[in-house]
């Protein structure tokens, strides 16, 4: 947990430097919350987070990349004076502990809301007590269908389904593919469903796709490779945690397929390291779709994400695609409690403040996300296309809306509800 | 200790009684109902959200806890496969609910009766092997479990016999235990049942055929103890409340996930069955308070979730190493040597 | 295709093997079954990954991962082990699960979850058999096993160190009144059993992945290669592994059972185990 003394006696030091350093800090562009250099004093407003850390993956990304944008926040005049007190728990991928690091956020220490969530449990175990104590979630790295689909959850990363899709659909109009098997871990909320719904829009589209699903107690690449060789796919999706997907194309360069198949892969094969961890052998022949824009993107908020994690994080904190989505989950808080009554600041009118956001742009995100007041939340649906080259990714295309019936409602809905903007 | 009790027991071998009517309640057995008591009334109200959930889990796997003492404290057996047949008692509970929607006691104790016959099954080579070898036969049979229901998953209120949908839906909580409080206070009364259930097998006609196996199968099979039934009828008691357990755990949550039954859980169970102690109830509240509380209390304090498995695993090592009866073989033999010397002066 | 499936389970079942076989070397010797198998091998492979990554050349990595693994082995042999000796079996074999916990918690702590990959010199080797590519990696594996096994079971027979590892596992208290040195003798069981963990956890990053948590959990279905072996015979404890490699992998071919595949070590084993043990009629305490 945090020690907050010591991190407000660094912050001061470090907001003592900045001020110092130079003049064209008032030139530059605003750079988090009310941008102006003092110490929020007030009465903390606490804000909490539950991740899976310990476990087979680590998804504190999201999460640490919020805590840096409060620090951030914190020392440039905080919520109208009031600091943030974020509180992140670890659910050690364990149903039993996510329900007891919940109940200790929610109910023992009475937090506002809940931001940088990022799991593979978490969600199905509390999204009902979410829902009871009328608390929102403002959610960075959804990878279950209930994280989608809860009342009180909105997540600002896509997950996989929409993911999975764009990378198909890239691979449908320029590789020519016809037949896909989705590699997935055998989890119903995840892999079963996201590998079912790519199948669906390939059937749409009178392609034809197959599920190949690997047990996640034992996982073993190989043998996941040679259930999808024996499928007869021309193209394989890899559906998989970054960990698993590399020992896929390891499996892959032993038998030496690279050049018999197509290799494509949703957001999670975008992680720093992979272009030198899968090798020069697979140089230009993988294809990522990524939920958010590219950790090197020009945009000035993508460049203030950069600048806020070199200020506030640590350096070992990570600078993915789950970072972005984290510090843009954090961005959507602060400025709709900027907007709030700071004696106002309570459970209730954050809960409604937060469900009301709509229409919110980012460079960091492809389309405008919005909160909405329904039983699902899919805001982030169009991707872009990366190629992993020999020493890191080249874009393939600008931001694409994914196609399909699927989506399609949710656009009418969003244009129904004006929750877009346009 | 054991030692001592089992003498007991195998001479009343020789002078058997009506022992369901004059169910005798010991001291041990009022202690464990008095505090208990005092548990369910006083401690619930007095815990935060988080605390309330923690003992929830610890009392359950007390509970599962209190099947491997059974086998390991009268029969001498190790079953390296609790855990997995908490999963077995809590998959049957989810899929008799989603099926039937019948309260939930009648799918606990269904669970249950069927946890005990997978039980049993594990069992069944326990009427040839015993030590090691059967307990890596049981350990085969727990990570066996975990590879099916990783594959399978737990019922969610899906179609077909798996019953797997892709959106769960929960299962409710018993009437009486809605609240985390009221819940609590259930899962107590279930363990002191649990634990009552076996004292009522032990010193009734199962546990006398226990003693003498545990002496001597030769023994035991010369005076007319049917060996194989009640070796069997040890680990079906033993399956039957692990799926208590299940059951109990299912309730808490609503849903249950393949993570929380791997094969290494059910070893660590049983390595934290020795170290709290195996021969009393105090040591299986131990084992359970080890097992979920302590690691939630590392959690709870900002331990680093790795840096508490290295804690953990130290502090397992140590406590086998150091306290052969258990943590609370300890405590009992220092009350004791303190109301000795008081009786001294 | 059936040789690719062949091949992948020759390749998985040769690191099942090799594991029991370390397993039951050191069993045989100290009565101990070491859960913290796995575990030892995973730092091995981690220190090995990290030391290519800082450039250093790859018999550097090697080297550093095998003595590791050894010195983890040693370590806890002489250090802990003695402590537990009068100890039951079940209660010496759950005790290096607090072992294995320590070793895991440590590789997670220093080597977060990311993407990773071991490459030794062997996996540029190759060639084609059958029409199936093998990689020299697959091939060493299997190689190594069975060079291991054959060398052990040699060794045991015709040096002093492993005759007198072989009095020990007969009958323990008696050996140490004839004088055998028991502390050392463990220790040379110790040492071979950490040799071979090290190894099985090179082999094991290589062509899987380097992961701590998967290796430390390979120890189970080591374990189920072991029990065929009766934890006592080499050779059989070498086809058992081998048999559950190839039975896991051709069992892709059948598809409904494909997803399940992964549990043919513990049925493999049952089913074996039960068979060698027909005869048992009563169990008497002492005799396993």
């Amino acid at each position: 947990m945090m020690t907050y003394t010591n991190r407000f006696i660094q912050l001061a030091l470090a907001c003592l430097a900045f001020a110092l350093s130079s003049a064209a800090f008032a030139q530059q562009a605003k750079l988090c919350g009310l941008n102006n250099g003092k110490a929020a004093s007030g009465q903390p407003i606490l804000v909490g987070s539950v991740v899976g850390k310990t476990g087979p993956d680590d998804f504190s990304a999201g999460a640490l990349a919020a805590k840096a944008y409060f620090d951030c926040v914190n020392s440039n005049g905080g919520i109208n004076g009031r600091p943030i007190q974020f509180l992140i728990e670890d659910d050690q991928w364990k149903p039993e502990v996510a329900g007891q690091v919940a109940s200790k956020l929610v109910k023992d220490r009475g937090v506002v809301a809940l931001v940088g969530n990022g799991s593979f449990v978490e969600m199905t175990v509390n999204a009902k007590l979410y829902e009871q104590e009328n608390v929102a979630v403002l959610a960075s790295a959804c990878a279950v269908r209930e994280c989608f689909e809860a009342k009180n959850i909105a997540s600002t990363n896509q997950g996989p389904v929409p993911s999975n899709i764009s990378a198909v659909q890239w691979a449908v109009e320029k590789l020519g593919s016809k037949k896909v098997a989705c590699i997935g871990l055998n989890i119903p909320s995840n892999g079963v469903w996201s590998c079912n719904l790519t199948n669906d829009w390939l059937k749409e589209k009178g392609l034809s796709g197959v599920s190949v699903l690997m047990n996640p107690g034992a996982p073993d690449a190989n043998s996941a490779l040679l259930e999808a060789v024996a499928s007869g796919a021309d193209t394989f999706l890899i559906s998989l945690p970054a960990g698993l997907a590399q020992a896929f194309l390891k499996a892959g360069q032993d038998q030496n397929l690279r050049d018999k198949y197509k290799w494509i892969s949703p957001t999670p094969l975008y992680k720093q390291g992979i272009p030198e961890s899968i090798g020069a052998y697979w140089g230009d022949k993988v294809h990522v779709a990524i939920e958010l824009t590219k950790w090197d993107g020009a945009g000035p908020d993508n460049k203030r994400w950069l600048a806020v994690m070199d200020k506030y994080g640590a350096k070992s904190d990570p600078r993915d695609t789950f970072s972005q989505a984290g510090f843009v989950s954090a961005n959507i808080f602060v400025d709709a409690l900027l907007k709030m009554d700071p004696k106002k600041i309570d459970r209730a009118n954050v809960t409604k403040a937060l469900k009301a956001v709509k229409n919110y742009r980012t460079d960091l995100l492809c389309g405008p996300w919005y909160f909405g007041d329904a039983d699902f939340h899919q805001a982030n649906h169009a991707s872009m296309m990366l190629t992993v080259t020999k020493t890191g990714f080249k874009s393939e295309t600008g931001c694409v809306d994914v196609s399909g019936k699927y989506y399609d409602k949710i656009r009418a809905m969003e244009k129904a509800q004006k929750l877009t903007g346009s | 200790m054991t030692e001592e009790k089992i003498a007991v027991t195998s001479e009343s071998t020789a002078l058997p009684r009506k022992s369901f009517a004059t169910f005798p309640v010991t001291r041990p057995t009022l202690a464990l109902l008095l505090s208990v008591a005092a548990l369910i009334l006083i401690v619930p109200p007095l815990l935060d959200a988080l605390y309330l959930r923690v003992f929830i889990s610890s009392v359950i796997f007390t509970i599962a806890a209190t099947g491997i003492a059974v086998l390991y404290a009268r029969l001498g057996l190790v079953s390296l496969a609790q855990v997995a047949l908490v999963g077995v008692g809590g998959w049957v509970t989810l899929r008799m609910w989603h099926a039937t929607g019948l309260p939930f006691e009648v799918n606990m104790l269904t669970g249950a009766m069927i946890s005990g016959v997978v039980g049993m099954l594990i069992g069944l080579p326990a009427l040839r092997m015993r030590g090691l070898f059967l307990a890596l036969i049981t350990l085969m049979g727990a990570a066996g479990f975990q590879i099916l229901v990783t594959g399978t998953q737990f019922p969610n209120g899906g179609e077909g016999v798996l019953g797997i949908a892709v959106t769960s839906i929960f299962m409710p909580r018993p009437v009486l235990g809605e609240s985390d409080e009221a819940m609590l206070r259930y899962v107590c009364v279930v363990a002191v049942l649990c634990v009552l259930f076996v004292e009522l097998n032990r010193r009734t006609r199962p546990g006398r055929a226990w003693a003498l196996i545990r002496k001597s199968e030769a023994c035991a099979m010369a005076s007319g103890v049917n060996v194989a039934f009640y070796k069997a009828w040890g680990f079906a008691l033993a399956g039957f409340i692990a799926g208590i357990a299940g059951a109990l755990l299912a309730a808490t949550l609503g849903v249950l996930d393949a993570t929380t039954f791997p094969a290494s859980e059910s070893i660590l169970l049983f390595a934290l069955t020795v170290v709290g102690g195996a021969y009393n109830w105090l040591g299986l509240v131990l084992t359970g308070l080890l097992f979920r509380a302590a690691p939630a209390l590392l959690n709870d304090i900002g331990v680093n979730g790795h840096l508490a498995y290295v804690i953990f695993g130290a502090g397992l090592l140590h406590a086998l190493i150091t306290a052969p009866t258990g943590i609370a073989g300890q405590i009992l033999e220092g009350l004791k040597q303190l109301t000795k010397r008081r009786v001294g002066r | 295709m059936y040789g690719v499936f062949l091949v992948a389970g020759l390749a998985l079942g040769a690191i099942y093997a090799l594991s029991g076989v370390g397993l039951v070397v050191l069993y045989r010797s100290t009565g101990v079954l070491n859960i913290a198998y796995g575990a030892i091998g995973a730092l091995g492979a981690m220190l090995a990954w990290q030391l290519e990554q800082m450039q250093y050349p790859e018999p550097v990595a090697w080297v550093a991962a095998l003595l590791v693994a050894t010195l983890l082995s040693v370590a806890y042999g002489r250090l802990v082990a003695p402590y537990l000796s009068y100890r039951e079996p079940v209660v010496k074999a759950v005790a290096t699960l607090g072992f294995a916990l320590m070793i895991l918690g440590t590789a997670n702590y220093f080597w977060v979850e990311a993407p990773r990959r071991l490459y030794l010199f062997t996996d540029t080797m190759g060639f084609e058999l059958l029409d199936v590519h093998i990689t020299g990696t697959r091939a060493l594996v299997l190689v190594a096993t069975l060079a291991t096994t054959f060398g052990i079971a040699v060794f045991l027979k015709h040096t002093r160190i492993g005759l007198l590892m072989q009095a020990l596992a007969n009958k323990r208290e008696l050996s140490s009144v004839l004088g055998v040195p028991v502390i050392r003798i463990e220790t040379y069981a110790w040492l071979i059993s950490g040799f071979l963990a090290g190894f099985t956890g090179l082999m094991f990053g290589d062509l899987v992945r380097p992961n701590p948590g998967a290796l430390t959990f390979l120890v189970i279905p080591a374990i189920a290669a072991a029990i065929v072996g009766r934890l006592e015979s080499l050779p059989m404890t070498l086809a058992g592994g081998l048999i559950i490699g190839v039975v896991e992998s051709m069992s892709t071919l059948i598809k409904p059972i494909a997803p399940y595949r992964s549990i043919a070590p513990f049925v493999v084993a049952a089913i074996l185990l039960l068979w060698l043990q027909r005869n048992r009629k009563l169990t008497f305490s002492g005799h396993d």
